[in-house]
């Protein structure tokens, strides 16, 4: 071994006895009591939400959207003159002798 | 069956505590105040270990949701403990307006010394661990945060690199590039320091 290599190692080894030195002094016992004093101040914890009540929670928080949503979707469809399928079968059956096919459909 | 007997398990007993019953807590405190007093020793100025240990203690009551049954609650508290004594040395050098204080030439003498007669094999452990526990200081606080974790976990404590990065949730690679880097710095302030004194 080169003596940089080996002087490194012995620098290596003396910091670290002293490092681990740091393990054996001596601290006061009150600090544990400190800790759940603290500890009992934040008083009881929750649970993780589960994925369920995430969902839900996600649900709740989009919920005021999707109805502005369909507010508005049913706005521009009344202002389109939008007439359905279901109005139209209504119309054909209620006023046959009044209204053909042909009428309807302006042939 | 009685959870609250001295044998409950971990996991029982963190389910105790997230269930609502806070006292429950005193238990795994109990159990884990050396092994977690042990590392914060090693890493944390002997004046602020014990703040530091109750916010080891009190990061992880926090953290009791997350916890996985499992998984091993002493390894998990070992990351809790690491990671919180990262994030004082953070706060620590943001907050840091007096630079540290030098050496002085006796540190340098011993140090010449200690370095030789270890090499020869003639080094007395007996003798004076105060310089080097000084000289050790003075080089870690001239050291970055991550550098300062890194170097005190691999080169000195001896965890592979792999474990070191688990237990600072860093990735391998930025733990191998750092343990390399910090270790070189190491070596230079001390020469550095060899050589201010010398002049």
């Amino acid at each position: 071994m080169t003596p940089i290599k080996d002087e490194q190692k012995a620098l290596r080894e003396i910091l670290r006895q002293a490092y681990l030195e740091k393990e054996n002094v001596e601290v006061g016992d009150r600090w544990q009591e400190e800790a759940m004093r603290r500890i009992r101040e934040l008083g009881a914890i929750e649970a993780a939400p589960s994925s369920l009540v995430m969902f839900e929670q996600l649900v709740w928080r989009l919920a005021p959207l999707t109805c502005v949503l369909i507010l508005g979707l049913a706005v521009l469809l009344s202002s389109l003159d939008f007439i359905s399928g279901y109005d139209i079968i209504q119309l054909l059956m209620d006023g046959t002798e009044e209204l053909t096919l042909n009428q309807f459909f302006g042939l | 069956m009685n959870i609250d007997s001295h044998s409950s398990t971990d996991a029982e007993v963190v389910y105790q505590v997230v269930s609502g019953n806070v006292n429950a807590f005193e238990r795994l405190l109990k159990r884990y105040e050396v092994h977690v007093m042990r590392i914060v020793k090693k890493h944390i100025p002997f004046d602020k270990v014990e703040e530091v240990a109750q916010d080891v203690f009190v990061r992880t009551y926090q953290s009791l949701p997350n916890f996985k049954r499992d998984e091993s609650f002493k390894q998990w508290l070992s990351t809790i403990t690491i990671r919180t004594c990262y994030d004082f040395w953070r706060k620590h050098y943001r907050y840091r307006e007096v630079p540290v204080s030098s050496l002085s030439e006796k540190h340098q003498v011993w140090l010449e010394e200690a370095t030789a007669a270890r090499s020869s094999q003639s080094f007395d452990e007996r003798d004076s661990q105060e310089e080097a526990r000084e000289i050790l200081d003075w080089a870690l606080d001239r050291l970055s945060p991550e550098d300062r974790m890194v170097l005190e976990l691999v080169y000195l404590e001896g965890y592979s690199v792999k474990e070191a990065a688990n237990l600072l949730g860093w990735s391998t690679a930025k733990v191998k590039v750092r343990s390399f880097r910090s270790r070189k710095k190491l070596h230079k302030l001390i020469k550095e320091m060899s050589l201010t004194q010398r002049d």
